[in-house]
């Protein structure tokens, strides 16, 4: 314990502020990719990804015989859909439960920079997962002539999943102040995106099997698989993402207010 | 530095904190007292803006916490009663990434961490797991990042809470160190707290604001001066003594060695009375003492007084 701080020193911590809270989205997204790297999660779901990535490489060549990871792709997308909400749950019923959701509210961080940063760093962990799923088009490269455009468009098409199931994940989290809760509604968000696709294929009414199909997140990511980018499946996800970071936004400023 | 105006915060039905008001001035240590849930961190985390008042309205440092949310966010430092820590990290990343959202200049922010770490007796601990540190260490890095950024003013929930003595001492030390050039506001339910730190004190139970008033004030509302402690020997010493004019109230405490003690409450000092009360009786006197009110009698009467 030593003298207080000069008078010096209280210039010399002037304020300064990034434009529009960039600067503040990148300190957050900077914590949290230091506490994912920290503790052993990143590291298993890596684990846990590749395993899957491998075992769906493995039946989908072994049952095709096509040199193409239409199968390996299809079934990550469902995946992720499972795995991705174990990645965002902690991000804001973590921060409730250990007081610090306190501190990032009592410092000048404007929320959507505390959203831009977290979603960007589950995000990122994403892209991580997938560029370590690489061995297998390198595999399909070294044994067979695979093409590198509907490889390249599946993804693209993983990565959009990525962007709109954390998303959900975080309007999940928003929701709760239990990690494990948040986690798993966060796959309850999610499920109506898989299921509907399921159903619209059980049901003979033309209207309400259009609209299941519309919802279902498969009808948009299948496009990828083949090669295809189409406007409407971008607007698709473009939607899915801001419109359940928006539902995140209402929801931590509404909770404020109870 | 602080203004609260008629601030009432209603969570559903349950009316948490009721029409309080007060002001603290610049460069003031004001402790903020009451019992457990008496509303002293739901009054703290408005006037810092973590929570929305349902009525009223707060300033801080000259900025409306509703209207002008990031300037009063700038202003002020805030310990919650639990260090927001992340368990994970270091104390050296915790706190750069806590002076960076502090908006600490980008080329200062190694060495004011290298400073608050050192003034809170951190030096050297760069490098521990926030999750493996004790209580006491958690407290320091909480005063640390409340700091970091060199706040006008410092909102402190029961920051000694949970501490050992020797560390209650330290962290007392460094809270007076920082009066002076800021405004601090503290909560706590340890009196012993207010009289070393706080001028000023703030009571509040069940939501209310019952005093708000100098140490000395508070004190004199417990009746200082009016209460006195006489032990005397003889028989009928009790009922002589309460039957003289000067004297109010008598309580006996009890016999001490042959003499009996008693609490005798009077509003004008009625020693001499009983001296020569003693003198034409034959009573032995051993004791004639003016008690003096502690703060937690001046607590218990204003808090009682409400119930």
């Amino acid at each position: 314990m030593s003298v207080p701080l000069s008078s010096e020193t209280a210039t010399t911590v002037a304020r300064t502020r990034g434009p529009l809270g960039l600067g503040m989205a990148w300190a957050i997204y900077k914590k949290e990719m230091r506490v994912y790297f920290v503790s052993p999660l990143a590291y298993a779901f890596l684990g846990v990804f590749l395993f899957l990535s491998g075992l769906f490489f493995y039946l989908g060549v072994s049952m095709t015989g096509e040199a193409s990871l239409r199968t390996m792709l299809t079934n990550l997308a469902i995946a992720l859909l499972f795995m991705l909400p174990m990645i965002t749950m902690r991000h804001f019923a973590e921060e409730r439960r250990s007081g610090t959701f306190e501190l990032l509210m009592t410092a000048p961080v404007p929320l959507w920079s505390l959203l831009a940063g977290k979603w960007a760093a589950s995000t990122t962990l994403c892209v991580l997962l997938l560029l370590g799923t690489g061995i297998f088009p390198a595999i399909l490269a070294y044994y067979g002539d695979p093409d590198w455009g509907v490889i390249a468009t599946s993804y693209v098409g993983l990565f959009l999943c990525c962007c709109a199931f954390v998303s959900a994940g975080l309007f999940s989290s928003s929701l709760t102040n239990d990690p494990v809760a948040a986690g798993l509604g966060g796959v309850l968000v999610l499920l109506p995106f898989w299921v509907a696709g399921q159903a619209a294929a059980l049901i003979d009414q033309p209207t309400l099997r259009t609209v299941l199909q519309h919802i279902a997140f498969l009808t948009h990511i299948e496009p990828f698989a083949r090669g295809v980018i189409s406007t409407a499946d971008l607007a698709w996800f473009a939607l899915f993402t801001f419109g359940f970071l928006f539902l995140t936004w209402r929801s931590i400023e509404s909770r404020r207010w109870r | 530095m602080i203004s609260v105006h008629s601030v009432t915060k209603r969570y559903g039905t349950f009316t948490a904190v009721e029409g309080v008001s007060f002001e603290v001035g610049r460069g003031q240590i004001v402790g903020f007292i009451g019992p457990n849930g008496a509303g002293k961190t739901t009054t703290m985390r408005m006037v810092t803006g973590f929570l929305p008042a349902s009525e009223g309205s707060i300033a801080v440092a000259g900025h409306d916490v509703f209207e002008d949310p990031m300037s009063v966010r700038r202003a002020v430092g805030y310990l919650p009663e639990t260090p927001p820590l992340y368990a994970e990290l270091t104390i050296g990343d915790y706190l750069h990434f806590i002076a960076e959202i502090r908006e600490v200049p980008a080329r200062d922010r190694t060495r004011r961490v290298g400073e608050v770490m050192g003034e809170v007796g951190l030096q050297g601990w760069e490098r521990r797991i926030l999750g493996s540190l004790s209580k006491g260490y958690r407290q320091r890095v909480g005063l640390a990042q409340a700091i970091i950024h060199d706040p006008r003013v410092l909102i402190l929930d029961e920051p000694t809470s949970g501490l050992d003595p020797a560390q209650v001492v330290g962290i007392r030390d460094y809270i007076r160190l920082l009066a002076g050039t800021r405004t601090v506001v503290l909560s706590t339910h340890i009196l012993t707290e207010v009289e070393a730190l706080c001028s000023r004190a703030l009571v509040i139970a069940k939501g209310k604001l019952l005093a708000d008033d100098s140490l000395e004030g508070l004190r004199a509302r417990a009746g200082e001066g009016l209460r006195y402690r006489i032990e005397l020997k003889g028989s009928g010493v009790v009922q002589a003594v309460a039957a003289l004019p000067e004297v109010g109230q008598v309580s006996p405490l009890g016999v001490v060695d042959g003499f009996e003690r008693m609490e005798v409450r009077a509003p004008n000092d009625p020693r001499t009375a009983i001296a020569a009360l003693a003198t034409a009786k034959g009573f032995e006197i051993r004791a004639m003492e003016k008690l003096i009110a502690t703060l937690e009698e001046a607590f218990l009467t204003i808090v009682g007084a409400e119930a």
